[in-house]
């Protein structure tokens, strides 16, 4: 069974699988911590949209870095996650992160995508994005999966990178050189394509199938 | 000072994963047996926990007992009041629990042998069980004074379905220059902030199709939930607080209490302002848990079912379950987000309790959304852990909490976006 087997991989991960049953005394199992994540992002972490990002399937690295960085609510804005993250220790959170990286990113919520934009995306996209999100935003070993995520999630998340109100600075998991990298991608994005061009990146990744 | 490259550090950390991953598969598979499961009420905690069996056994024997071929989610019937959103946009079928291999039986409870271990339905039908699950969500306490008869002319509107669609015509037939009354319940009931976003929205309906139109909300309370966050929104788009406000929202210590409500006459009657003419009346009544919950001997003086907070086992009779709005479930409110998220815990337990395992340790979310108006939403979350000395399921201290009142209209917008997310996933989550 694909539970027991993501359980066992966020458990496992956390405290080498000595002692299940010790474990659950203690703190809540990964897939009763997760399962509390659902009712917002969608049943195994595959969100049916509108904007509720999918979780499942990203990298374990980068769900934990997202959610600590919302609990820590100064490098990451929210409306309602810094208010959530908090509520969960570090332990927690990485058995969270454990659960949802080993589910696949699902793509079933419909997304009104302009095919002209997605085209003109692409483009941009090879152009500016591709050395990070790979594989067309398919890849998520490194960075967080784009292709098929929700649009307007996207959306505020670039506007917040724009704003500098999601800190690429401040940001502990990056090297300079990668934040160097990203800040010059995005100043492109805006100085080269501007708003439009920016529509277009998120057509083109919202419409991935 | 060399900073981790994340590239490596995860290529490193994915393989580690992989390693461990491998030999756990060989111990996957189901542990217990069969048991059967009967679960009364395919509402958002019946459902959930019909699903979550499934999932964490599907081996299980999950009968749902429900009366409605469908279900109205209440949540989000506001935005049918204000005809944002239509009744069928709101209503959640049962076949995504069919397809999981819960038998979904149309008919209602009459009554449940918890000695014997049967529930009995209105159809003549017996379904014996291991466990039930009893999740009739709440029924009304009318009260002496209110004259409403069947709720045909005044609705309560506070089940979603056929009453929505009856209060969205009164509106819809209400001219211009009318005044709308919402009596608003008192302690506990559904959904705390419902009548205030009710009152909200339908003002939003008033002000964009016949703004000289009012909403009067009589409360039983002298605050209510969200209030601060619902009395911005209302000073910001609404006019409140002015001479030309939209809705004018009357505590109970200022109304000095309720004396009589009348459906002939459309009238409410209050100490302070005498009988009072409305052109339409939404009376939601005090309420107490689901009638099957009462029959069945598993609630307490106050109308409301005890349980055991981690399993949500009856304190009233061992084998029984009970939860979402008609349980005790303290400090958790009488949201969808919470009978969702306890009929996880519910099912968990139920699972491990047939396999005769040790009960794992819950835990627990609320996350509930209210729209304002247009692009203006707003919420409260809360994550709790169970506190055995004090046997309550507690917030974790500096975690939750409502929106913050100066949150900009970009955050307010979002809100809403997440709030029509939520919608959709609580959905698919509870009914598949």
């Amino acid at each position: 069974m694909r539970k027991s087997m993501t359980f066992a991989l966020a458990a496992g991960a956390l405290m080498g699988f000595v002692s299940l049953s010790s474990a659950q005394a203690a703190d809540a199992s990964a897939s009763m911590l997760a399962d509390t994540c659902n009712g917002c992002h969608g049943p195994d972490g595959v969100s049916q949209g509108p904007a509720a990002p999918t979780i499942a399937g990203m990298n374990k690295f980068y769900l934990v870095e997202s959610m600590k960085a919302y609990k820590m609510g100064t490098n990451r804005p929210s409306t309602i996650m810094q208010r959530i993250a908090k509520g969960y220790t570090d332990s927690e959170i990485d058995a969270i992160a454990g659960y949802f990286s080993a589910k696949k990113f699902g793509r079933v919520a419909m997304q009104n995508t302009d095919a002209g934009a997605a085209t003109k995306g692409q483009a941009i996209a090879k152009d500016l994005c591709e050395s990070c999100h790979e594989k067309e935003g398919y890849a998520a070993e490194d960075y967080p999966v784009l292709a098929g995520q929700m649009m307007p999630y996207l959306k505020n998340n670039l506007v917040d990178f724009n704003s500098g109100a999601r800190s690429i600075d401040n940001n502990p998991n990056m090297s300079d050189k990668e934040k160097r990298k990203k800040k010059r991608a995005l100043e492109d994005l805006m100085a080269k394509h501007g708003d439009d061009g920016m529509a277009a990146v998120l057509n083109f990744y919202a419409s991935r199938k | 000072m060399s900073k981790m490259n994340r590239r490596n550090f995860l290529k490193a950390g994915a393989a580690t994963g992989a390693v461990i991953a491998a030999p756990s598969l060989a111990n996957a598979g189901s542990h217990g047996g069969k048991g059967k499961i009967v679960v009364v009420g395919g509402g958002v905690a019946g459902a959930t926990t019909a699903r979550y069996l499934k999932i964490g056994n599907a081996d299980l024997d999950v009968t749902l007992i429900e009366p409605k071929a469908s279900y109205h989610t209440c949540f989000m019937s506001n935005e049918v009041l204000e005809g944002a959103r239509k009744l069928s946009q709101i209503e959640q079928s049962f076949d995504g629990l069919k397809a999981m291999g819960v038998k979904v039986v149309k008919d209602s409870v009459k009554s449940i042998d918890a000695k014997g271990k049967k529930v009995m339905t209105a159809g003549g039908s017996t379904f014996g069980y291991d466990r039930c699950v009893v999740a009739p969500g709440i029924d009304f306490k009318v009260d002496g004074f209110a004259d409403v008869g069947d709720f045909s002319a005044i609705t309560h509107a506070w089940k979603a379905g056929p009453q929505t669609a009856m209060l969205r015509k009164q509106l819809e037939a209400m001219p211009d220059g009318g005044t709308f009354c919402i009596v608003a319940p008192p302690n506990p009931f559904r959904c705390p902030p419902g009548p205030y976003e009710r009152a909200s929205l339908v003002a939003n309906y008033f002000k964009h199709h016949k703004p000289k139109s009012k909403v009067v909300i009589i409360d039983r309370k002298d605050k209510f939930s969200k209030m601060g966050l619902f009395t911005g929104a209302w000073k910001n788009l609404y006019g409140y607080g002015t001479d030309n406000s939209m809705i004018e929202w009357r505590s109970a210590a200022s109304t000095g209490g309720i004396d009589s409500i009348s459906a002939k006459d459309m009238t409410v009657e209050t100490l302070a302002a005498g009988k009072e003419k409305f052109d339409v009346i939404n009376y939601i009544p005090a309420q107490k848990a689901g009638m099957v919950a009462e029959s069945a001997g598993l609630t307490d003086e106050k109308g409301w079912c005890p349980v055991d907070k981690t399993t949500f086992e009856s304190k009233m009779h061992a084998g029984i379950h009970v939860l979402g709005d008609a349980s005790v479930a303290t400090k958790m409110p009488k949201s969808g987000y919470a009978a969702n998220s306890q009929g996880k815990v519910c099912a968990a337990a139920i699972v491990a309790l047939m396999a005769g395992k040790e009960v794992g340790t819950p835990s627990y979310v609320n996350t509930c959304y209210s729209i304002a108006g247009d692009d203006y939403g707003f919420s409260v979350a809360a994550v709790y852990k169970y506190d055995a000395e004090k046997d309550i399921i507690a917030g974790v201290k500096g975690a939750g909490g409502l929106t913050p009142a100066d949150a900009s209209a970009e955050m307010r917008r979002r809100e809403v976006e997440f709030a029509y997310s939520w919608y959709n996933n609580i959905c698919k989550d509870t009914w598949g």
